[in-house]
């Protein structure tokens, strides 16, 4: 069932078991679950059916530290939540990104990739995927690595029918739950603001926060500090340890033969450092993202290497005449370290309509960050050198340890941490059922949930965690 | 010795002296093939460029 309004829902008297917020990949994913397990769900979406300025407004908020995007354009707030723009990359984090890193402070997971393996068979058919291959080593410190180009699924559109025809699920448009009220053990209840104005209490006897990776640290805050403390009993993480995938163009390629390593249909292949690289290097992980350039640049970077390497540029030249596109540019996303200090706070000034302070986002990449670009970009190279695949030239800023450029794509717009899984409730949310610390009926889903951000797009992990979370909650909650 | 000049012409004299540095060729100890020590493998990074030092001039 899907009710525009919360008042239409009101009349159905529907009796929900469990009380999700926002119906975005996860809290989809996760109603799906418990619909099919005969759980009555019910699923508040604060937007409506399709994107709104006003909707968006409501997302305003501000950033310090480095550059970043306005927060009311980096997510959507409607009905499917960022499924709606997101591009489609798809791939799980890597084994390694779920293990400590003994070089890299608060890294490591409460729980496996095995853990979230059983799921992917259920992801690859909600995100429409083929069967993922494994990684393939090119060298001791290079893998070269699959994202696969899903149809980039909009939930809404792809389970709209499905939702409204069940009888165990019902999606509530445009409506708003700005705090959870709870006692220290439980949550209450949940505030409603539908139609511009106060909705009243509503009950459930499970509540999951599934807003997105900004909004669930807003949301909890906010509640918390209402509540005095009853909703997250242990906060001291909470808003904390944020982090994305800074993106940015780090260095061109000059290939041998671009046959060598198969692209998509973008011309794209993909490469990451190897997990003992990483140890060897103590860095994080990094993703190189190639793609062929178009010729005029070949030219630009043919003299330019003529400046360096003479005889390397004879030699390409030569390789040139025969096969004019085989030049790549190098775009660079990394895992961020997790630092307390990058966090969501509220706003002590600026309040949305219903009255929620807003978001005060601080967000600084770290020292390691760097290093990590920078030795990333140099194993690389030295890797496609060493095997006579072709050879790198790694931008100046990067080498010579600049700013980071204000004019490229910055970040993917991926919003992980600030209510992180882990077992020391002074560093973490929620634990490996991602279940509030201290609280019997307060889960969390998204990559809110993340504890490292590995160098992937989050969309993938998001949906088996959320698997993962449904399945849970099916042997948990009797009907 | 003079009749030994004598008895060739001097273009075998010019000849010889040309192919005297071959000779080393018929050593039992093989040629260095960089007096430098360079390994010409070895990765260098210059301006930014990831090379091969035998890819310099």
């Amino acid at each position: 069932m899907i009710f525009d309004s919360y008042e239409a829902y009101e009349q159905a008297s529907f009796k929900p078991k469990v009380c999700i917020l926002g119906s975005g990949p996860a809290g989809t994913t996760i109603a799906r679950k418990l619909g099919a397990a005969g759980i009555p769900v019910v699923v508040l979406e604060a937007g409506s059916r399709e994107f709104s300025d006003e909707s968006q407004d409501f997302y305003r908020g501000t950033t310090a530290g480095d550059y970043y995007f306005d927060l009311d354009i980096t997510r959507l707030r409607f009905m499917g939540g960022s499924s709606n723009h997101w591009a489609g990359w798809c791939r799980v984090l890597d084994k390694q990104d779920f293990e400590p890193k003994a070089w890299a402070p608060d890294t490591g997971w409460p729980i496996s990739r095995a853990d979230i393996e059983p799921y992917l068979r259920e992801v690859r058919d909600i995100l429409e995927l083929p069967d993922f291959r494994p990684d393939v080593p090119i060298s001791d410190d290079i893998r070269w690595v699959q994202l696969i180009k899903s149809p980039a699924v909009r939930f809404a559109e792809k389970f709209a029918d499905e939702l409204d025809r069940s009888r165990n699920i019902a999606v509530v448009l445009n409506t708003y739950a700005t705090e959870l009220a709870g006692d220290g053990r439980r949550v209450t209840g949940a505030r409603l603001w539908s139609n511009g104005q106060d909705a009243g209490t509503f009950t459930a006897d499970y509540f999951i926060t599934c807003t997105g990776g900004l909004e669930n640290s807003r949301l909890l805050l906010w509640s918390n500090r209402r509540s005095n403390g009853g909703v997250v009993p242990n906060a001291a993480a909470l808003g904390r340890y944020w982090m994305e995938h800074p993106t940015f163009q780090g260095g061109n390629a000059i290939l041998a033969n671009y046959d060598e390593f198969e692209v998509d249909a973008s011309n794209e292949a993909f490469f990451s450092p190897t997990a003992a690289a990483m140890e060897r290097l103590r860095i994080l992980n990094f993703g190189i993202r190639l793609i062929e350039s178009p010729y005029p640049n070949v030219k630009r970077l043919i003299a330019d290497l003529a400046c360096t390497a003479p005889d390397m540029a004879e030699w390409m030249s030569s390789q040139l005449d025969q096969r004019l596109r085989c030049a790549a540019q190098l775009y660079v996303a990394w895992e961020q370290a997790p630092l307390a200090s990058n966090q969501i706070e509220l706003s002590k000034t600026d309040v949305d309509h219903a009255g929620v302070p807003c978001i005060e986002l601080h967000w600084k990449k770290s020292p390691l960050e760097h290093r990590t670009l920078l030795e990333g970009l140099r194993l690389f190279g030295t890797t496609l050198a060493r095997k006579n695949l072709g050879r790198v030239r790694i931008d100046d800023w990067i080498s010579n340890g600049g700013d980071y450029p204000t004019n490229q794509e910055t970040a993917g717009h991926h919003h992980m941490g600030g209510t992180r899984m882990g077992t020391d409730v002074l560093k973490s949310v929620v634990d490996a059922n991602c279940k509030v610390h201290g609280m019997d009926n307060l889960y969390v889903g998204g990559s809110s949930v993340f504890c490292t951000s590995g160098q992937c797009n989050p969309t993938t992990t998001i949906t088996a965690l959320a698997c993962r979370l449904g399945d849970h909650l099916s042997k948990v909650i009797t009907v | 010795m003079s009749y030994f000049i004598e008895k060739i012409s001097r273009r075998k004299i010019l000849q010889a002296l040309i192919a005297l540095p071959a000779l080393s060729l018929f050593r039992n100890r093989p040629a260095v093939p960089n007096p430098d020590g360079i390994d010409p493998d070895e990765i260098v990074e210059i301006n930014g460029w990831i090379l091969r030092r035998s890819d310099l001039a």
